[in-house]
């Protein structure tokens, strides 16, 4: 039994039924938030192993900011023991050059991304490989 | 100094405006002739000392005429020595730029020193039977050509009096006399008769002179005073014909509404010189006037209150395409708030109106501090400059209406983007989730239709995505135009490395070869980049058949543009098809039997992109054995 905590950040219920089905298939334990601020509540309640992030949520940059909050914490943060914590970012297949962005340690400190609509398998693939399995 | 400077040269912002612009230019050239007339004169005198000298050595040695060669040449020396310090004040003048008034002055000690050396010489050279009288004349004609009228007179009654009292302390021996042994020989200066007639008739002589010189000098200057004017109109004409071209090419080089109104407001005051100018736009309900633009007015007039058409019947005139001049605005019915113009010190007005196409929309406004300021000529200017500002802020208007319609779109269309996408991407999602058996057990027919649901909808994706790259493409203009340099290779690499498997799943040689070992960058977006060759590699391996071949090289052409080829041994395109190749939502039927899905849109979207980049794509295919497509991109040149 895998005792991993997982939480979801996501304004979609849908979206949050697809990611939770296949995690909890695989025996993780699985966290969700509906938005910005209840993410952040549940960050410091649910100390979770990683975290798998909606990019638009209350505002287009809102999962940006979210991980920022999380991965550029200071050492006065109440954010700072989940400075290593990874990130997976969900995003819309195909986005547009308005959207650019890729996986970029200065930029955004996200680990991996992951293209709407989701793939199970590929979506535990990443999980498994974040969490060192 | 050069007059020129200030003759020809435009108005200098914070001049103050001259009034009586002609009365200045006038006096700007006399005076810059009396300067120089002082420097002449002084290279003149250098000539008469040097001359005095050698005259006086050339009669005593070659004609032994019996001269006192003592005062005559103390005389020449000291003209030379005079002449030194003039020299120098003038040079000091002109390094310091002297006011005229010490111009003046100087030339008056010149020629009264002058005037001195000239009476001392005819008196060592024989007094009243002196040839050098003769010289007297030119001290005249300089006098006549420095001085006014009346003091170039006075000069010459100077003159004869000298004479006259040097005739007569010798005639009563109260002065020694010089005889000119060799010259005359019968003394003539104790010769009442003699000395009375040179007398009289020098000073006919010398007053005719100064009279007939002066007259001249007279009308030289009224014709000059002509020029000047007619300079000045000239000046004023270019300057305003300067403006207007100014005006023109305000609208061409700015689309930025309050720019085009500041410059206007600004360049109009500075050529009309007057003291200020404004533009006030009616409000969209044309009821009021609001000021949008002003140069020279203080906050508080500005903010006088609210110009309303129904009590301000000046506004109402000039915006039924009138100039209205109005040249006292203690005496005028016309305006709204007549104190508060009066208390701004303005006393003349002239509006013109701003029409667009659809009617009024503004007045152009000149202020003046100086009642009865403005002239027809005036009034023909600034309608002109009314009738190409009107061009410019309409421009303006239309460009402003343009971006916020562009902002509306390119949000509209970032809005669909996610409104649409998220449905389809969460559907698919539950789909796989199903199918994936994440939510019990399937059966297979079960999963067969799921799978023919999601086959659909990933179809319904791709037409959503390609719609949207379409229309975000046409009205998105500005984010596809912020290009980089972008590398060619790294781009097609990594599209090629994309389409290994699905061809290898079906038997197909992708080969990309790299005909070139230069850099190959040009100026694209690297999404856009991406998207050209996905589309058009993925149609290559699409419509060619197993264990066909797909080639992608990369090469410089002569004229240093980037070509890419991208070529296939797959179905071809049949001649009918060519032309609409290109089109939205078109497919080839060839194609369409080959695949039943596609959108029609992967080689519209890759036209697109292609004629952004600023490059050109060209297609050859023969049907039944392949298609080669060849896209031209220009590179970035080296040196930038």
């Amino acid at each position: 039994m895998n005792t991993k905590r997982i939480l979801l950040v996501d304004d979609d219920p849908d979206i949050r039924l697809t990611v939770r089905l296949p995690l909890e298939a695989a025996g993780y334990q699985v966290f969700e938030a509906a938005n910005f601020a209840d993410g952040q509540t549940a960050v410091r309640k649910v100390k979770p192993d990683l975290i798998v992030l909606d990019v638009m949520m209350d505002t287009t940059t809102a999962g940006f900011q979210f991980a920022l909050d999380l991965h550029n914490a200071g050492p006065d943060s109440e954010f700072k023991e989940f400075k290593e914590t990874p990130i997976i970012m969900l995003t819309a297949i195909h986005t547009t050059t308005t959207m650019r962005f890729g996986p970029d340690s200065d930029y955004l400190p996200v680990q991996e991304f992951l293209e709407k609509p989701v793939e199970p398998d590929v979506l535990l693939s990443k999980v498994r490989k974040l969490l060192g399995e | 100094m050069d007059p020129s400077l200030r003759i020809y040269g435009n108005p200098q912002p914070g001049e103050t405006p001259n009034p009586g612009g002609a009365a200045t230019g006038h006096r700007v050239l006399i005076d810059e002739e009396l300067v120089e007339s002082v420097a002449w004169l002084i290279r003149l005198r250098w000539i008469a000392g040097i001359g005095v000298i050698l005259a006086t050595w050339f009669v005593s040695k070659a004609f032994r005429v019996q001269v006192p060669t003592q005062p005559l040449l103390v005389i020449g020396i000291g003209i030379l020595l005079y002449n030194i310090v003039f020299f120098l004040i003038e040079r000091r003048y002109k390094k310091t730029i002297a006011p005229i008034e010490s111009y003046r002055k100087l030339a008056f000690v010149q020629v009264g020193f002058d005037w001195l050396a000239m009476i001392l010489l005819i008196h060592y050279s024989g007094g009243i039977e002196s040839p050098a009288i003769f010289f007297l004349i030119f001290h005249i004609i300089i006098a006549s050509i420095f001085f006014p009228q009346v003091t170039a007179f006075g000069f010459t009654i100077l003159a004869i009096v000298l004479l006259a009292l040097t005739a007569s302390l010798e005639y009563f021996s109260i002065l020694p006399h010089y005889a000119i042994g060799g010259y005359l020989d019968f003394p003539l200066y104790r010769n009442s008769l003699y000395v009375t007639g040179i007398l009289v008739f020098f000073s006919c002589a010398a007053l005719i002179t100064a009279f007939l010189v002066t007259s001249i000098q007279k009308r030289m200057r009224q014709h000059e005073e002509e020029i000047v004017a007619l300079t000045e109109n000239l000046q004023i004409a270019t300057s305003r014909l300067q403006a207007l071209n100014d005006g023109a090419q305000a609208i061409s080089s700015s689309l930025e509404l309050q720019q085009v109104l500041d410059r206007l407001v600004k360049n109009t005051s500075e050529v009309m010189g007057v003291r200020a100018c404004s533009i006030r736009l009616l409000t969209k309900t044309g009821e009021r006037l609001e000021p949008v633009a002003v140069f020279g007015l203080s906050q508080n007039y500005i903010k006088k209150g609210p110009i309303e058409l129904e009590n301000n019947p000046l506004a109402r005139e000039v915006l039924a395409g009138r100039i209205v001049n109005i040249p006292d605005i203690t005496n005028t019915s016309l305006l709204q708030y007549p104190d508060w113009a009066l208390h701004e010190g303005i006393n003349a007005m002239l509006s013109a109106p701003l029409t667009g196409k659809n009617g009024p929309m503004g007045i152009l406004r000149a202020y003046s501090d100086e009642q009865n300021w403005f002239t027809p000529d005036d009034e023909i200017f600034l309608a002109a400059i009314a009738a190409q500002g009107s061009i410019a802020i309409e421009n303006a208007l239309a460009y402003q209406a343009v971006e916020a319609l562009d902002a509306t779109k390119t949000n509209f269309i970032r809005t669909i983007t996610h409104e649409l996408r998220s449905p389809v991407s969460v559907t698919r999602s539950l789909l796989r989730t199903i199918t994936a058996g994440y939510s019990g057990e399937v059966n297979e027919q079960q999963k067969d239709l799921i799978d023919r649901a999601i086959r659909r909808i990933d179809f319904l994706q791709k037409l959503i995505d390609d719609l949207l790259d379409l229309a975000a493409g046409k009205a998105d203009l500005k984010s596809h135009e912020a290009t980089e340099p972008v590398s060619l290779e790294e781009i097609l690499q990594r599209v090629v490395d994309r389409f290994a498997a699905p061809a290898k799943e079906k038997g197909q040689a992708l080969d990309w070869e790299l005909q070139t070992d230069q850099p190959c960058m040009v100026m694209a977006s690297p999404e856009g980049l991406d998207r050209i060759f996905n589309n058009l590699i993925s149609n290559a391996v699409k419509y060619t058949p197993r264990e066909g071949k797909v080639t992608v090289t990369l090469s410089r052409s002569d004229d240093d543009d980037a070509r890419i080829v991208v070529e296939d041994t797959g179905i071809g395109i049949p001649e009918e098809a060519m032309e609409h190749l290109f089109e939205e939502f078109y497919r080839a039927p060839n194609a369409k039997e080959f695949e039943r899905e596609g959108t029609g849109l992967g080689l519209t979207i890759v036209k697109d992109l292609v004629t952004r980049f600023g490059g050109r794509i060209t297609v050859h295919s023969t049907p039944g054995a392949g298609t080669r497509f060849t896209v031209s991109l220009p590179l970035v040149s080296e040196k930038t």
